[in-house]
């Protein structure tokens, strides 16, 4: 185990120091990377530094080049932005389906959280009061108006809040139980959005009448766009927009890998391998799941809250159950449980369904008019996508180790040490020497062989083992 | 007072009375084996231990404090931890990581002297840190799941069918380094079908049959039990 992965310390002050000490470290451990793995480590720095002027470099030379020249499916400012957004979610869904392993179908919900907590609390939709905080808007201004920063914690603060009131009743319950109360919750939690838009209510001190709440089937805009150092960050912006999307990103990239690898990522882990074990280890699994909820659902709300902002506007509609299951596809196709192949199958599934297929499409009808549009069929090409992973690669892109060991091999407590290990080589590549004379040791050692067989025969042929 | 007390439990599977009515104490620095067929309610009395099942009646002190009705963690965190029957170790984690899972209960630093400890007792997980604990033969897992259980540095330390599906070597090795432990200072109980093994290194024993204790002594009585011997060692 590299220096690199030890765990971090409980409490702020070890996080901190986690903090701290990792900055610190950074340039001597790029420069190990880059001896240790020379090559992947000189293609990410690659990757990082096109990514990061992707958005430059789009507005100069490839935009024009597919206007004037010949016409190639360069993503725009806007879809960037939304693989940016996407990306945030699909990390966040990866902390609860990937690491804790629950399945949550309602995701979107806690997107919905996020952008309302901007629409209610960045916007003039409350026109009869108005509270201007720390914003660029003019004191006065009917409405509340706090600014991006502010909003973004408070998001995640709701989305949690939310996360932990639905997991509170519904973790103890497993597997397809669980999925069927967060899809119930993802389902409603739009269309009370929807429908609190002429509210009747008087109970002690609080009187509504006909109230719009939330904006109903319109929903609400104008949302104030993010606002810093006098620059706005909203879909008029562009690029500017794109980059505030990268630095969300990063940030949740960063938390995510740094939950991953704190006592809670690995109570995660061992809860998702085997619960009534982690139990028995002394992890407080109910505490641990519903951290994992409402984390995860932190994530989301981050994502809404830039959407509703970057766009200016939010409804009801944006959170479809569609979304959840694009969510979920995104991170399934990445790989689950692995931070990067779940951002991966995010932003190839933001590209293929709005740059792509609609390009896609473009060049069909130059063919002739009456040929389908693919954009019409997204979500039957991702099922098919999906079916035809699931087939030749279940793990996803990018899997994370001990995914892909539990997708292909056999389950827990079997000696079969050869071909886990083997399958497992192969994958991590890297490690495949090191794997590989594990194993070999392992099929060496003759007084095994035995033990597996002992284990497969009936317990009462033991000798030495008292009649039952 | 006993280290560990258990008066009068009663525990129910739904419907099912799995105990009856178990009570039994462990003192300090002892070995106690908890014998019994299959199905008589030995892993169903560890785990109402351990605090996965909760007794409907009667009470179980922790040296006087009283553990019924805590949560698991609680009671691993008071010094009661379980290598559970079947192992269980996480089979996608490496060796060590298992260990350090093990020791998930502590708070403080986990001193290396411990994990060497450990790796002293089984040095065939030394050899296979970094190995994926599910790629480990049957008798390697059950010595992880030991090993884990003994990174929470617990006060009781309990077994259950350590012996379960080993080759007869393994057996015996596995209670050899059962006793070792029990030497440097872990209080121990063990649950077994194998009757024979678990008397050889238990001070004392309890028989426990449909969910009652119908018998209990040190374990040279026990094992000098006809009644015991034809019903468990396989005596005549």
């Amino acid at each position: 185990m590299s220096a690199s992965s030890r765990p971090i310390q409980p409490g702020i002050v070890g996080w901190l120091t986690h903090l701290v000490s990792s900055a610190l470290n950074l340039p001597g451990a790029y420069r190990r990377e880059l001896e240790r793995r020379r090559g992947r480590t000189l293609a990410m720095t690659i990757l990082a530094v096109f990514a990061m002027a992707y958005p430059v470099l789009n507005r100069l030379y490839f935009q024009p080049f597919s206007r004037n020249v010949f016409p190639l499916p360069f993503p725009e400012d806007a879809v960037v932005t939304f693989m940016m957004i996407f990306g945030i979610m699909a990390i966040g869904l990866n902390i609860v389906a990937g690491f804790a392993g629950l399945l949550d179908l309602g995701y979107v919900a806690f997107y919905a959280f996020g952008a309302y907590t901007a629409a209610f609390l960045a916007s003039p939709h409350f026109g009869s009061v108005s509270v201007v905080l720390f914003s660029n808007t003019i004191q006065g201004f009917p409405g509340i108006h706090f600014p991006f920063w502010m909003l973004v914690p408070l998001a995640m603060i709701t989305a949690a809040t939310f996360g932990v009131l639905l997991g509170a009743p519904t973790l103890r319950l497993r597997g397809d139980y669980l999925a069927i109360v967060t899809l119930g919750f993802g389902e409603i939690v739009p269309v009370v959005f929807k429908n609190l838009a002429a509210v009747n209510f008087d109970f002690g001190p609080i009187h509504l009448v006909n109230a719009n709440l939330t904006g109903g089937n319109l929903g609400i805009n104008p949302i104030d766009a993010p606002h810093f150092f006098g620059i706005k960050f909203g879909s008029s912006s562009g690029i500017a927009a794109v980059y505030l999307g990268m630095i969300l990103l990063v940030g949740a990239i960063l938390t995510a890998r740094n939950l991953e690898r704190s006592r809670m990522g690995r109570a995660w882990i061992a809860i998702r391998e085997d619960e009534v074990a982690a139990e028995m280890m002394g992890i407080n699994t109910v505490r641990t799941k519903l951290l994992a909820f409402g984390l995860g659902a932190s994530f989301a709300g981050v994502a809404g809250v830039f959407q509703a902002s970057y766009q200016g506007l939010t409804t009801s509609d944006f959170f479809t159950f569609a979304t959840s299951i694009l969510v979920l596809i995104m991170v399934i196709l990445g790989g689950i449980g692995n931070i990067w192949g779940v951002l991966v199958g995010a932003l190839v599934l933001v590209f293929v369904d709005k740059t792509f297929l609609p390009w896609l499409g473009l060049r069909f009808t130059e063919i002739s008019p009456d040929l389908p549009n693919p954009s019409q069929f997204n979500f039957l090409i991702f099922g098919v996508l999906l079916v035809a992973m699931m087939r030749f690669r279940p793990e996803g892109f990018i899997p994370s180790r001990q995914r892909a060991a539990e997708l292909h091999h056999a389950p827990p407590g079997q000696a079969i040490g050869a071909a886990a290990t083997m399958g497992d080589a192969a994958i991590a590549g890297e490690e495949a020497v090191e794997e590989l004379a594990a194993e070999q040791e392992a099929i060496a050692t003759a007084d095994e062989a035995a033990e597996v067989i002992d284990i497969e025969g009936p317990p009462g042929d033991a000798p030495g083992r008292a009649g039952t | 007072m006993a280290l560990l007390e258990i008066r009068d439990i009663h525990t129910y599977y739904g419907a099912i009375h799995a105990l009856r009515g178990v009570t039994m104490s462990v003192e300090e620095g002892e070995i106690v084996t908890l014998i019994g067929s299959n199905g008589a309610g030995k892993s169903t009395t560890l785990r109402t231990i351990s605090g996965l099942l909760r007794p409907r009646q009667g009470e179980i002190h922790l040296r006087g404090k009283r553990i019924d009705g805590l949560r698991p963690h609680e009671i691993v965190e008071l010094g009661v931890c379980q290598s559970p029957e079947g192992r269980r170790v996480f089979a996608r984690m490496t060796v060590h990581e298992n260990l350090e899972m093990g020791a998930f209960s502590r708070r403080e630093k986990v001193p290396t002297a411990d994990y060497d400890r450990v790796y002293d007792l089984f040095p065939r997980l030394r050899e296979r840190t970094a190995q994926r604990a599910g790629t480990l033969s049957g008798g390697e897992q059950q010595m992880l799941a030991i090993g884990r259980a003994l990174m929470s540095a617990p006060k009781v330390l309990l077994l259950d069918e350590p012996s379960m599906g080993l080759a007869p070597i393994l057996v015996e090795q596995i209670f050899t380094i059962i006793k070792t432990i029990n030497e440097s200072g872990t209080t121990v109980l063990l649950v077994e079908q194998n009757a024979l093994m678990a008397l050889g290194i238990a001070n004392r024993g309890y028989i426990l049959q449909s969910g009652e204790i119908v018998l209990t002594d040190t374990a040279a009585v026990l094992a000098g039990n006809e009644a015991v011997q034809r019903a468990y060692l396989g005596g005549d």
